[in-house]
């Protein structure tokens, strides 16, 4: 036993699992002794002591809430709708349109914006993408748009914009249909929850 | 047996998700490769979730944990860097005083730079023990390593920080 005391590593891991609560009854009980009168202990013990108080007083971080199931689905979203995420990404965002009518809503108005936006005159993906000359950004994911899918969204989007003067309420089904039609054949790849309704703003 | 005492993945995001986000950070002081371990983790366990059997739950999501973790090192084939964080402005009040908020805010970007300085297993071992609350079994089973391995770890870890640290006692 004085071998153990006067070693100083040893007399450090007994102080530092004390702290921790983490000594057996006999252990309790020598770390007792060594602390009563012996300075040098006594300073090694407040050492490890204010050690582990700075270690454990490092405020805590608050993880994104984007990461978390319940964290809105925000610049998510968009990147959804253009087919942009990444698998792990897709998936998330699936799961928690299922539960969320909030997002689903935002999912709404952003692919109506999305759908305007590429309804303006001149806009049109086949024109753009027959434009050698204009460098486009490196981009993590790039899916390829055919002509059959581009030709598939635009029907889809005249059938949307034909479809009178009132907002249709449309299922997340359409929206997923468009959006693998875009996204293309992206492995792991996923289609939307089915059945699932958006509701009209 | 039923898995009556399994959580769901979506209970397991909100309990473990923050503790996660942090055994990350302060392992590597970077804030883009904490969110990236807790989308990997939480995906693992995801798929791990149906074949887990009631048990010691921590032990079995810490090990996860630190495996996605290790892997996510390999994968970039470079060591934790050794920047500082940018500060801790996301921090949370969480401290029990006034005195306590003060000298957290100034102590904890030199004690985050201590940690990055430590070696990974006492890094990892002081992280898991002061950031996350594991206690030593749980250190023990996460890690695969012995108790008293554990222990020497921690201590060893505690005595090199003290040794970066200027602070008076």
């Amino acid at each position: 036993m004085a071998g153990l005391i006067s070693d100083p590593n040893a007399r450090g891991e007994l102080f530092s699992a004390y702290l921790d609560g983490e000594l057996t009854p006999d252990e309790l009980t020598l770390v007792g002794e060594l602390l009563d009168g012996d300075e040098e202990s006594v300073a090694q013990f407040r050492a490890l002591r204010s050690v582990r108080r700075a270690v454990r007083l490092v405020p805590e971080l608050e993880v994104p809430a984007a990461l978390l199931p319940d964290g809105h689905l925000g610049d998510l979203l968009s990147a959804y709708l253009d087919g942009e995420l990444a698998v792990f990404e897709h998936r998330r965002v699936t799961d928690h349109l299922v539960h969320c009518q909030d997002c689903r809503d935002d999912l709404h108005e952003l692919d109506r914006a999305r759908i305007a936006v590429r309804s303006l005159p001149g806009a049109d993906a086949t024109m753009t993408t027959e434009i050698p000359a204009i460098p486009q950004p490196r981009r993590r994911r790039r899916f390829v748009v055919s002509g059959i899918a581009a030709a598939a969204a635009a029907l889809v989007l005249v059938v949307m914009t034909t479809g009178g003067g009132d907002d249709p309420v449309f299922t997340l089904d359409d929206l997923a249909t468009r959006h693998v039609a875009r996204a293309s054949a992206e492995p792991g790849f996923a289609i939307l929850p089915a059945g699932l309704e958006v509701s009209s703003p | 047996m039923a898995n009556e005492f399994t959580p769901t993945w979506e209970e397991v995001a909100h309990r473990y998700g923050r503790k996660i986000y942090n055994f990350a950070y302060r392992l590597t002081g970077n804030p883009d490769d904490a969110a990236d371990l807790v989308q990997e983790v939480l995906l693992r366990v995801r798929k791990g979730l149906s074949s887990y059997r009631p048990g010691s739950f921590e032990g079995w999501l810490w090990r996860i944990t630190r495996n996605a973790f290790l892997d996510g090192v390999r994968k970039k084939q470079r060591r934790p860097e050794s920047a500082l964080p940018e500060g801790d402005h996301h921090a949370l009040g969480s401290s029990p005083s006034p005195d306590d908020v003060l000298t957290s805010v100034r102590l904890s970007d030199d004690v985050q730079a201590a940690l990055l300085k430590l070696p990974y297993d006492f890094r990892e071992a002081v992280v898991l023990c002061d950031v996350v609350g594991l206690t030593y079994d749980e250190i023990a089973e996460a890690t695969d390593v012995p108790v008293g391995t554990v222990r020497s770890r921690i201590h060893r870890g505690r005595k090199l920080l003290r040794g970066m640290l200027t602070w008076p006692v």
